[in-house]
């Protein structure tokens, strides 16, 4: 009997742009056989050259037939891009290896071309395994996002529909644990909402009726009735999905410079080729043919003119420091984002999950309106009666009368108000006393209107009260600045000459507190997804930008600066997808060495590009006036490629 | 249903006539043409068995029409044999991709149908589903059921319009390497034959061959083995024994 197929698949399927490996089509045992196909290739090509190699002294014919294995492997894939290219017009460094390799085979160098095409294909086919990241950003979002509302029908049944089939003004339901499928305004219920993946922030926030309530948000106690504001294609998700589209679109790309380049180059040394292979009869008095003929200089000139050394001179020092970064707990969707990294003089941080830990933390207990109990025993109360449930404020309460070893009370006639907050009845010394707890407006059902404007009116954000009888208290928490947040903005700021700034979604008060304490002078508070991505935008203006980020309100952003790093562990999946940095262990700590990696990446870049140039300088020139035998320009130009990656080798090393 | 449906999608077809298309276009995307007619390894291998000693019995049948008193040549089967067993290899891989992307094609397409053609989705699954006998209200909801999420809806048009089946197919390498070992099995029993019993042991190995391949196919596709095992047997005896008294009368 076959397995069931999850819905999720043909999501997947269609964002990879069909990948064989997740093919609905295919076993899920099967699957497997398709993964890095290219790189397997590769590498049995290259122990089969080798063996032609091998062989090539001791048995001829026994050496061709693996050498014909090798063209097969590579040649046919290197064949069909370059057929694929020249179909839509375009001459680029594809072709040319593809020529020069096969033309190899006329001029009796088919070693040389298989090696070509073998190099050739291991680049490439690393390349792709590192550089696969923007169709996963839009998946995670997808998965996010609800594909189905539960519509309040006229005669009270709730029909399933999908959410583009769903018209603007029905009434949904959306029941506790259930993300909101679609932006709307509560018409009934109240509940709190989490929406730290939307807006960054951590606190749970209370809806109730004519509040809105952003497609997106996870609900967390009560049962929402909403009227739907807007279509599936412009809620708030969507909105985000066109922004990491636009995003992307808009990033820069050094890769696209290096194909411009290859375009330029390859069109040139073909043209170079034929041309030289044309005239030289007629300029120098030699023959069309034969060793000393104009084809074999012009091939010769080809070959050498290969940039073998000049593709390799980048992915090998990439694929080193990616290596190096990856045993750091630093992973790097491509090479390209060293290049990027090592040309950015600003840097801007997240503040929720990313400079601090994201996770709430219980700092004071106080008593503020007739507070005759101990704090000791409000905190045993607030235990008691958060323990039944389950948003971030219950587990800083838990936490810290754990940490002062406070026993939760045991509460009767418990009650939870979702959106509102919990009561009960607590006993104290054999007296029963009413309590509450949660959110101001709750607390205030309970208060005289004079007592509550003066007691818990000037209290604005990360608060939550607790009313024992007559007696207030407050409990006030703080999101705690990750320790190795200091060193690293220290050493951001004084030895690598960045400009640090804060883009949050956090109110003014909450960002200047953690920008004070870390000696950061600008700051952008209370930003909305686009408006983070447009600050991004105004920003790079100024130079290259880090995003250092977590929240799916920050992966725009994330996607549109010149290098966006995300945090693995707290981040949101469609975070860590649309950023090209993701520090597993988000340690903080990681961001001057990582800049320093970069660095040095860039200047083993130049060093092995300027060594591949001068060695084709070096090679075709005496090559085209005869005065370099075939043999000779191909061991200078392996020889070179040899030497531009060892040179790249040197950035494995972890301690720079 | 009383607004016609547009040109594009129905091409001026009742919708019944347009689900009976589907169906032919969905058996088209998951058939290899000229290939085993089941997926999978075992059947691929199976396949080349039968193949290779066609070919081998056939080669055979010619030289020994042509060169009655040379003796065979062995490394001449051994070449051919290494030849047949990259082709058969490679074209056993080759047809997989080829069904997979033709599988792959039908996919996107009915996805885009669902995305851009939904009314006229609606009204293909209304007809399925009266013709399983649901009607009336219990119609409506089944089909409002299905419209709510895309990917159901894609699975059930999948399956239930255009016949297709998911996660049946093994993958075009894993298939290609039963045809390698088929090939491979098949060819070396032939050439150890050959090289033991030079006169009549290729013929006879490879009349049990296609004997044995043909019966474990049989029984794999559910059909009549010993039926098949005799025409197969019968049908290679008759290509061979034809080529064997062309080349003679040529010769």
């Amino acid at each position: 009997m076959r397995s069931d197929v999850h819905p999720y698949i043909f999501d997947e399927f269609f964002a990879s742009g069909r990948e064989e490996t997740i093919s609905p089509f295919l076993t899920p045992s099967s699957r497997k056989w398709g993964k890095n196909l290219p790189l397997k290739s590769a590498i049995i090509a290259a122990i089969l050259l080798a063996l032609s190699f091998g062989l090539f002294f001791f048995h001829k014919e026994a050496s061709y037939l693996c050498l014909s294995s090798v063209y097969f492997l590579v040649g046919t894939p290197a064949l069909l891009n370059s057929i694929e290219d020249l179909r839509n017009m375009e001459i680029n460094i594809d072709v040319l290896m593809t020529l020069a390799a096969l033309l190899s085979i006329i001029i009796g160098s088919g070693l040389e071309g298989a090696l070509l095409l073998v190099l050739f294909e291991l680049s490439g086919a690393m390349e792709n395994m590192v550089t696969e990241k923007t169709k996963g950003a839009l998946y995670s979002l997808r998965k996010l996002s609800p594909k189905t509302a539960l519509v309040v029908e006229t005669d009270g049944t709730f029909v399933e529909r999908a959410i583009n089939e769903v018209e603007i003004g029905a009434p949904i339901l959306v029941k506790a644990g259930e993300v909101v499928p679609l932006d709307g305004t509560v018409i009934s219920g109240s509940s709190f909402v989490n929406l730290v993946h939307l807006t960054g922030e951590s606190e749970p926030i209370a809806k109730r009726v004519e509040d809105t309530v952003q497609a997106g948000a996870y609900n967390l106690d009560g049962t929402l009735t909403l009227k739907v504001d807007r279509a599936a294609s412009e809620s708030t998700l969507s909105r985000i999905i066109t922004l990491i589209t636009q995003a992307q679109g808009a990033k820069p790309k050094l890769q696209r410079l290096f194909d411009k380049f290859g375009k330029r180059y390859s069109v040139t040394i073909i043209l170079l080729s034929l041309f030289f292979a044309l005239t030289f009869p007629y300029f120098f008095s030699i023959p069309f043919f034969g060793i000393e003929g104009s084809v074999y200089r012009a091939l010769t000139f080809l070959i050498a003119a290969s940039p073998c050394a000049l593709i390799i001179a980048t992915p090998t020092a990439y694929l080193s420091a990616i290596s190096s970064c990856a045993r750091k707990g630093v992973l790097l969707k491509g090479g390209v984002i060293l290049d990027a990294l090592a040309s950015c003089s600003i840097i801007a941080l997240d503040k929720t999950g990313t400079l601090t830990s994201g996770k709430l933390t219980c700092v004071e207990v106080a008593g503020i309106h007739n507070a005759q109990l101990p704090t000791q025993t409000a905190l045993a109360i607030a235990a008691g009666l958060e323990t039944h449930a389950v948003h971030p404020i219950s587990e800083a309460i838990l936490t810290q009368a754990a940490k002062q070893n406070v026993l939760p009370s045991e509460i009767t006639d418990f009650k939870s108000v979702p959106g509102y907050g919990l009561q009960g009845n607590a006993t104290i010394d054999g007296t029963s006393y009413p309590v509450f707890i949660g959110h101001p407006d709750f607390i205030a059902q309970q208060l005289d209107p004079a007592l509550w404007m003066e007691k818990i009116g000037p209290w604005k954000t990360l608060n939550t009260f607790l009313l024992i009888g007559t007696s207030l208290y407050i409990f006030h928490f703080e999101d705690e600045i990750r320790k190795e947040s200091f060193a690293a903005l220290s050493s951001l700021q004084n030895e690598k000459n960045m400009k640090p700034v804060i883009l949050t979604g956090d109110h003014t008060e909450n960002a200047h507190v953690v920008a004070d304490t870390l000696n950061i002078k600008t700051i952008y508070p209370n930003l909305r997804p686009e408006d983070k991505l447009k600050k991004v935008g105004e920003l790079s203006k100024e130079g290259g930008l880090i995003m250092v980020g977590d929240g799916v309100n920050d992966a725009p952003a994330l996607a549109r600066a010149t290098v966006g790093i995300s945090m693995g562990k707290i981040g949101s999946a469609t975070a860590v997808d649309a950023s090209d940095v993701v520090f597993l262990h988000d340690d903080l700590s990681l961001l001057p060495w990582l800049i320093d990696k970069s660095r040095k990446t860039l200047r083993i870049v130049k060093e092995n590009l300027a060594l591949a140039l001068a060695v084709i300088c070096f090679a075709t020139t005496p090559a085209l006036l005869g005065y370099i035998p075939l043999w000779l320009a191909v061991i200078l130009h392996e020889g070179g490629t040899v030497i531009v990656g060892l040179n790249s080798l040197r950035l494995l090393a972890t301690d720079s | 249903m009383s607004r016609p449906p547009p040109p594009e999608h129905f091409q001026g077809k009742a919708v019944a006539d347009h689900l009976k298309d589907a169906r032919m276009k969905g058996a088209q995307a998951s058939t290899e043409t000229h290939g085993p007619q089941l997926p999978g390894p075992i059947a691929a291998l199976l396949s080349c068995i039968k193949e290779i000693s066609a070919a081998f019995l056939i080669l055979y049948a010619i030289l020994a029409a042509l060169i009655p008193n040379e003796p065979l040549l062995f490394p001449l089967f051994a070449c051919f044999g290494l030849g047949l067993i990259i082709w058969e290899t490679g074209r056993s891989a080759i047809r997989g991709w080829g069904k997979l992307e033709r599988l792959h094609r039908v996919i996107e397409e009915e996805r885009w149908e669902i995305e851009h053609h939904r009314e006229q989705e609606k009204e293909e699954l209304t007809e399925m589903y009266a013709a399983k006998g649901f009607e009336g209200k219990l119609l409506e909801e089944v089909i409002n059921v299905l419209m709510a999420d895309d990917n159901r809806l894609l699975r059930v048009m999948l399956e239930e319009e255009l016949g297709l089946s998911l996660e049946v197919y093994e993958h075009p390498l894993k298939q290609a390497t039963g045809a390698f070992f088929g090939s491979l099995i098949a060819s070396s029993c032939l050439l150890l034959s050959l090289f033991f019993w030079p006169i009549l042991g290729l013929p006879i190995t490879a009349i049990l061959l296609i004997g044995i391949a043909s019966f474990r196919s049989a029984k794999l596709e559910k059909r009549r083995q010993i039926y098949s095992m005799v025409w197969n047997i019968a049908l290679l005896i008759f290509a061979s024994s034809a080529t064997y008294f062309l080349a003679k009368a040529l010769s």
